[in-house]
């Protein structure tokens, strides 16, 4: 993590991904956001990779000596830690009809923005950040607002999609979540 | 001294009619007296040892709303003292934890060793006279380990942390002493703000084996959980002191993979419970088993998730919920029981997000006048003698009971209706404390 006083020499990217990979990652992401919005829920677990690690990690408040220990680790306990395996099993909770803090359903509203795009080694495959801003009303009054940033490996493969993600690193920008649940996925 | 609230206590909690005032989960008076006569005569939990190993590590934390810091000293031994500078009050650590040296405050720069003494005061030479820096320390609670939980309290006159947990250590035992190593944290303290009272969630895990096949429906049914036999439940009521717990006799050891979606290559669930059950018999193997040490300390064995209730008024309650392992552990057994956790008892858990769902429902319930007067009924398991277990001491053979709720809240009310002794002689409760 950065130090305020410390200049990185952060840089853009050497090479600007196209405008038109550009559009068709976006377009992928407002897709993918409108499967979630519109409760698509077993559309949007198909563009879930095989090795899917979806992941959203602790955030902590910590001094200057031990800012790189604001997120928690690759093997601490995490808001979440999802396979494919355990995504599915989440999916057939929700299918029962009886997981009461999605029934009857959140309102949900994904929006996707800041997309910045890395080609990786592997020509199929590219790491995609973004900033999002995930609005939630449930019953009658209850109100969430969730902001944070994704880290997403997609690889293009032949679907209608036209990419899978194989990875979704979440950043919340929180360190006391101020829901009272995580019911509804980022 | 504050006016009690109410005419009579058992319009709060009537134990021989089985029936509690919904008002104790809403009025606000009602919790201005749970701080000063319940949270502040308490044991609270504060940490688990191996979050603070080292010399001047340190985890802060709150005992009820009040902000603390635990820091290991030189001598091994634990502090834990008010995040609070003497001079003005401002929070001497900002920080949630790491590594310290000193604790300096950021308004006029008092800075405070790892034992919360005052050791430094910016131009104290030009801007006091005679200030005695041993005067003006931080507050220090009383500190006692059971087992690797650290616990404080601010009531001098306490019973030791031995005797307050009294018979309830034996189930607390389940998931504190199933190897000889002890057990260790997984890294990681899930925070999260659920807008209900906090009994609400520490009685449920104090005793409620009622909810878990309508609640937790959903994920029973996806993670194919077999139902449980009901002779086999128990439920145990501490014989004081307000601590419960329930569970089932019942091994199901794959409870790890099926709640995990998955098994960690090299885990072998009948191996890890084995070992657990030669140590400890029957406790060994509980299954669902949830407990609460009175009042604000849960913990779920199985997926080991334990938590604090810290309490934010009336109608909100904070959890701190952490994961320990056995120190001795396999390292796949380490790994499924994190990925099992995760996935299970944290706010996206499968399980515990629809926890929340029914608490915050019933707290939007009780803003109604009307709400708040229409009684509940507190009955089950009343009038029947199901037996006990000569395995389980102080446990009945019924899991499907509230008497260790009536129990949590006879303690409650115990406690509620004991003034503060320094308030009530209208002395300086500061002193008293100290």
């Amino acid at each position: 993590m950065p130090q305020n006083n410390v200049a990185t020499n952060t840089q853009l990217p050497k090479a600007i991904v196209s405008p038109e990979l550009q559009q068709e990652i976006e377009q992928f992401l407002y897709f993918e956001a409108s499967l979630l919005d519109d409760h698509l829920i077993a559309d949007w677990m198909s563009l879930m990779a095989a090795d899917i690690r979806y992941f959203m990690p602790l955030r902590t408040n910590r001094g200057p000596r031990e800012r790189d220990r604001e997120f928690s680790g690759s093997r601490d306990i995490a808001y979440f830690d999802e396979s494919k395996a355990s995504l599915d099993l989440r999916l057939r909770k929700l299918q029962t009809g009886l997981a009461w803090a999605e029934e009857p359903p959140s309102r949900t509203r994904h929006m996707v923005t800041n997309v910045r795009i890395t080609a990786l080694a592997n020509p199929t495959e590219y790491e995609v950040k973004s900033a999002f801003l995930l609005y939630r009303n449930r019953a009658e009054t209850q109100t969430d607002i969730f902001a944070g940033e994704r880290i997403d490996g997609l690889r293009r493969i032949e679907s209608v999609a036209g990419f899978e993600i194989f990875k979704r690193h979440i950043h919340l920008d929180q360190s006391t979540l101020l829901a009272n649940n995580l019911s509804i996925f980022f | 001294m504050a006016t009690d609230p109410w005419k009579s206590p058992a319009d709060l909690f009537d134990e021989a009619a089985g029936i509690i005032s919904p008002s104790i989960f809403a009025d606000r008076d009602i919790y201005k007296l749970e701080l000063e006569r319940v949270f502040s005569k308490s044991w609270l939990f504060i940490a688990h040892e191996t979050h603070i190993p080292k010399t001047g590590d340190y985890f802060a934390t709150h005992m009820a709303e009040d902000p603390v810091v635990a820091v290991r000293q030189k001598d091994g031994s634990v502090r834990v003292f008010m995040n609070q500078c003497r001079h003005r009050g401002m929070k001497i650590c900002r920080t949630d934890g790491g590594n310290a040296k000193a604790f300096t405050c950021t308004y006029h720069g008092w800075a405070y060793d790892i034992g919360g003494d005052l050791v430094s005061v910016p131009l104290e030479e030009k801007s006091f006279v005679g200030l005695d820096k041993s005067q003006w320390g931080a507050r220090q609670a009383r500190v006692e380990s059971y087992k690797g939980l650290i616990f404080a309290t601010w009531n001098m006159e306490a019973p030791c942390l031995s005797d307050y947990l009294g018979d309830a250590a034996f189930y607390l035992d389940a998931v504190l002493d199933r190897s000889a190593a002890g057990t260790e944290v997984i890294g990681g303290i899930t925070k999260w703000v659920i807008p209900c009272n906090w009994k609400l969630a520490a009685e449920q895990f104090c005793s409620d084996m009622y909810h878990g096949l309508f609640s937790h429906g959903s994920i029973f049914t996806a993670a194919s959980i077999p139902p449980s036999s009901l002779n086999t439940g128990r439920q145990f009521r501490a014989a004081r002191g307000g601590h419960g717990t329930g569970f089932f006799v019942r091994s199901v050891p794959e409870m790890k993979i099926t709640n995990a979606g998955e098994r960690v290559a090299g885990y072998d669930p009948v191996a890890d419970e084995k070992a657990a059950v030669a140590r400890l018999g029957t406790r060994g193997g509980l299954f669902v088993q949830h407990m609460t040490i009175f009042p604000s300390f849960s913990f779920f064995a199985g997926f080991n998730s334990l938590r604090v209730w810290h309490p934010r008024g009336p109608d909100k309650v904070e959890v701190w919920a952490f994961t320990i392992v056995e120190k001795d552990a396999s390292a796949a057994t380490k790994e499924q029981l994190r990925i099992s956790s995760t996935r299970t008892f944290s706010p996206a858990g499968t399980w515990e997000q629809d926890d929340g769902e029914n608490w915050v429902e019933i707290q939007r319930v009780l803003r109604g006048h009307e709400a708040r007067r229409t009684s509940f009924n507190i009955q089950m398991g009343m009038g029947r003698d199901y037996g006990t277990d000569p395995d389980l001491p102080g446990s009945k053979r019924q899991a499907l009971s509230e008497d260790a709720a009536r129990g949590f809240y006879a303690h409650w009310l115990t406690l509620m209706t004991q003034p503060d002794k320094a308030y009530a002689k209208g002395g300086n409760p500061l002193q008293a404390a100290e």
